[in-house]
């Protein structure tokens, strides 16, 4: 009963609720008790919830209606197109394909290094991140640098062994390649967490009783990191869908055109089109709702499933690779030349050179610094940076505080309604940048606070635009701690706030980190909206990036590339160092 | 039981997204024809001093501008020039009044966007626009913009730079440009694109269709019938590659992914071939497809004095320190041919010709490498 006391909310049933069930609704007896657990709860989901409809409200009633009332004429716009088949086709090819790759991709490395006792561990963890932190144009450019049939290196390189032109990045293949190992980030940051909480116990268990090591991963692994895997894939597939960058500077030599280039055109022209747009998006709002809906079944069907942390101390422990480790060894470090170091030694090698030229001893011998010169120069650049700096860091804090609690309401608790968080949480990954910046201006020109121009109402489009991402990467982690360990903690008389706070925070932290890390580099790289959004005195990083690519050097934006690069290795490495200093320890 | 709680709950949560959206009226209907409603209640106050200042000319009226802009509180310009280009300008104008302009810079559809928005809400947010034709005619159909440049410097203006509420100030120039180490023998003229000499050579960009409309009518006039026009067209089309972005199509050519380029702005060309790129753009095909660019001051401009004497100087002196950006001034002499874009024609039919660009373009034909 001194739960009780310390915590009207938490009643006997609740405390007596068998332990490997499905914790049961009881709606009939939720009441609101003044506590401030209540306040806490009700204002992070009031706070999700405002945060997701405004975009949301801007879209569809930019969608359905126009001045005269109830409007379908967009749907015919959007999808009358003659091509529309064929334009969805090479989406779903190309953001499944990138799905495949990346899922792949991200699952092995994230497995590899929490899980294992790999060679090159620290060059290895800071590599994985890298695709991340390179903006999409540049990490693309520099493939077509590297595997262009026409002035491809690794072609040139590769031409007498493996005949003319062995690669070609102009083709759907080369596209998924590029999406593929430019996101797989986010799932190794997601599967990173994902396996850093879970007990190898589990697989200790099924080695000892017979089961080969591919069998363990295969029944034993994978199946616990479900929800991970889920979230993942979701994420992904949505991302694939919207992206336009690779698909335009790859695809469209060839004449691959995906249905995103039609948002491109109709929110080009004037009036802007957003109906189109919202049309466009409503069908990527289906793929996302029903993607969370399964998510959530999947993950809910009997809660214990993919409870790894539990009250049983467990340290996890990496596997030793016995005669593995050697030829697990190479393979990294042949990825990692092929996918991180290559396209990096091009950005660096671009940003040496006055202009792109093939390399040969007259092209290196007028290596300059000029571009690098030249960024430290621009007016804003120690401006941009500043303010860079402190949204990502801002948005990234701000939402996976936010995001720690909305997990917890979603995954955890049995309040009514509780499904209806997650869902908002995700919404706006589905809305394009450029209506999210559109909404967002159109409530703060009208809102009584002066928020229009300052800082702050790009650190509301950051924190609205990475919620769905910080809402995986926490609702991901909670899925695995085990419901004992709180209810020992509020047993003991300690308050919801002080269990949040002192037990379940701290486990936690693998998701957490993760998801700061990877708002913290994204934000970096935010465009759409910050470019409507931002004023004089606010100016972010990504508006110069975005001023170089549109009206200015390439060299320069490889350049600033090559510097964000090592400025948020650096960070990166920090925050993780930070993060491990809490929660769950290694051996 | 649990099902109708779970309909009733998203109903309500549907329910709320509409009233949410109802509070606001249609935020993205265009707000054709009640842009803020600065026109309703009179001429502004901006306006009021656009009309004295009109009747003055010459030292009086510049000295009378400075007079009043030392009242005021700086400048705000939103515009669509190049970092570059922004950077020499507001110095220059600084280094000049003693003001420093306070810039919000983007692409010139984002420009216009935050503007209508702005407008929208009754915030005036600048005093001055510079930015493309195609968005300035929008806000002139807007009716937020007051033409304030001093008729002096206008007459300096050709005519396709002239319109009612807005002058132009430089001029973008579309021409084809090559990289020295591939192609030998460049285009002379426009028709010369379609030659099959070219297939494997030639890369589009995905968003010139301003270009393409101003192409098209070109040859139209020229007495080409429509379907001599579209052949053309396929012809060029047949071969080519498309690429996405002006500098990206410089880069790529300097590279040698391809040797040719159909519609690049000259200015980027110039500043890669002056950084040492194999790249050429003269001597020009002709016409030179040119795009003006231009300002205007806005009807709710805070510092309305400030905002003309900014147009009034970027007429004049400010000429110069847009050429020496690499910009084509608009009251310079250009030596060779020019075939502007039609401003108004874009605004009316420009979703028509982006569609049918778009149309033109996804019929690419496979290359086969």
């Amino acid at each position: 009963m001194t739960a009780n006391l310390a915590d009207p909310a938490v009643t006997p049933e609740e405390l007596r609720r068998p332990a490997d069930g499905p914790p049961e609704p009881r709606a009939a007896r939720w009441r609101w008790p003044l506590t401030p657990k209540m306040f806490i709860v009700a204002g992070v989901a009031a706070a999700i919830g405002y945060l997701a409809l405004v975009p949301l409200g801007y879209l569809i009633w930019g969608t359905f209606f126009d001045a005269q009332g109830l409007d379908l004429g967009s749907f015919e716009r959007a999808y009358g197109d003659g091509r529309m088949g064929e334009l969805w086709g090479n989406s779903l090819a190309f953001a499944g394909g990138a799905a495949l790759l990346s899922i792949t991709v991200g699952t092995t490395l994230a497995y590899l290094n929490v899980r294992t006792a790999v060679p090159f561990k620290a060059l290895f963890f800071a590599a994985s991140i890298v695709p991340l932190i390179v903006p999409g144009i540049l990490y693309t450019v520099s493939w077509i640098f590297l595997a262009s049939p026409q002035i491809g290196l690794l072609n040139a390189f590769l031409e007498p062994i493996l005949g003319t032109a062995p690669f070609n990045i102009f083709t759907i293949w080369g596209m998924i390649w590029v999406e593929g190992l430019h996101s797989s980030p986010i799932v190794f940051l997601l599967m990173v967490a994902a396996f850093r909480s879970m007990d190898p116990s589990l697989e200790e268990s099924a080695l000892m009783s017979g089961a080969t090591r591919l069998q363990t991963l295969r029944k034993v692994t994978l199946p616990l990191v479900r929800p991970a895997l889920l979230s993942s894939i979701l994420v992904i597939l949505i991302t694939s869908l919207e992206s336009f960058e690779v698909p335009a500077l790859l695809g469209l030599q060839n004449g691959i055109y995906v249905f995103t280039s039609r948002i491109y055109f109709v929110l080009r022209s004037y009036p802007q089109d957003l109906g189109a747009a919202g049309a466009l998006a409503v069908s990527l709002l289906a793929v996302a709702v029903i993607g969370v809906a399964v998510t959530r079944l999947l993950a809910g069907k009997g809660s214990k499933t993919y409870q790894t942390v539990t009250g049983k101390g467990f340290r996890p422990r990496p596997l030793d690779l016995g005669k593995w480790k050697p030829v697990v060894g190479v393979g990294i470090l042949f990825y990692f030349f092929v996918t991180v170091v290559g396209p990096l030694l091009v950005l660096l090698y671009a940003a040496l050179l006055p202009f792109y030229q093939a390399p040969s001893w007259e092209a290196i011998s007028s290596f300059t610094l000029d571009n690098f010169a030249q960024v430290f120069e621009m007016n804003s650049a120690a401006r941009a940076l500043k303010n860079s700096l402190i949204l990502g860091i801002g948005a990234a804090t701000i939402v996976m505080g936010l995001m720690a609690i909305a997990a917890w309401i979603s995954v955890r608790s049995t309040i009514p309604g509780r499904g209806i968080v997650e869902q908002l949480s995700f919404v706006p990954l589905v809305i394009p940048g450029i209506v999210l910046g559109l909404s967002i201006s159109f409530v703060y020109l009208r809102f009584p606070l002066p928020i229009y121009g300052t800082i702050l109402i790009l650190l509301i489009a950051y924190c609205t635009k990475y919620m769905p991402y910080g809402m995986r990467y926490a609702s991901t982690s909670m899925t695995q701690i085990s419901s004992e360990l709180e209810e020992s903690a509020m047993v003991s008389g300690a308050s919801w706030w002080t269990t949040f706070r002192r037990v379940l925070l701290p486990l936690l932290s693998p998701g957490i980190t993760a998801g700061f890390i990877y708002i913290l580099v994204v934000s970096f790289r935010e465009l759409s909206s910050s470019i409507l959004l931002y004023s004089p005195g606010n100016e972010v990083l990504s508006i110069l990036i975005w001023e170089q690519f549109e009206n200015g050097s390439f060299n320069v934006l490889a350049a600033i590339g090559v510097l964000m690069v090592l400025a948020l290795m650096f960070m990166v490495t920090v925050a993780y160092k930070l993060g491990a200093k809490v929660g769950l320890r290694e051996d | 039981m649990r099902m109708p709680r779970t309909l009733a709950r998203t109903a309500l949560a549907a329910g709320a997204v509409m009233v949410l959206a109802a509070c606001g009226g249609n935020p993205t209907a265009a707000p054709a024809g009640d842009a803020g409603g600065p026109e309703a209640s009179g001429p502004t106050e901006a306006e009021q001093l656009y009309e004295e200042i009109a009747g003055l000319s010459g030292q009086e009226r510049r000295d009378r501008l400075v007079e009043l802009a030392a009242e005021e509180d700086g400048l705000n310009l939103y515009t669509s020039m190049n970092a570059d280009m922004v950077d020499a300008v507001t110095e220059a104008f600084e280094d000049e009044f003693d003001i420093e302009p306070s810039v919000y810079r983007a692409g010139s559809e984002t420009v216009l966007q935050r503007i209508l928005q702005e407008q929208e809400a009754g915030f005036p947010g600048n005093d001055v626009v510079e930015t493309n034709a195609t968005e300035l005619m929008a806000l002139q159909q807007e009716d937020v913009m007051a033409q304030c440049a001093s008729p002096e410097r206008m007459e300096e203006v050709p005519e396709a730079g002239k319109y009612e509420d807005w002058v132009a100030t430089r001029f973008n120039l579309f021409a084809p440009s090559w990289n020295t180490n591939i192609i030998s023998d460049p285009p002379e003229v426009w028709e010369d694109l379609a030659d099959p000499k070219y297939d494997g050579q030639l890369a589009l960009e995905l968003g010139d269709y301003d270009w393409y409309m101003a192409l098209t009518d070109y040859w139209l006039e020229q007495g080409k019938s429509q379907e001599e026009v579209d052949q053309l067209w396929a012809d060029i089309v047949d071969g080519a590659k498309v690429v996405k972005g002006h500098t990206v199509m410089g880069e790529l050519m300097s590279a040698g992914q391809y040797g040719l380029a159909s519609s690049n702005y000259t200015y980027i060309v110039e500043a890669m071939k002056a950084s040492g790129a194999p790249l050429e753009t003269q001597p020009y095909v002709n016409p030179v497809i040119a795009r003006p660019n231009g300002g205007s001051c806005m009807k709710t401009a805070q510092n309305p004095a400030t905002a003309m004497l900014f147009m009034d100087w970027l007429l004049t002196e400010g000429q110069e320190v847009l050429a020496a950006a690499e910009a084509t001034p608009s009251t310079a002499e250009i030596e060779t041919e020019i075939v502007a874009v039609d401003g108004q024609k874009l605004l009316d039919e420009g979703s028509e010709w982006s569609q049918r660009y778009d149309d033109l373009l996804s019929g690419v034909e496979q290359v086969s490498d």
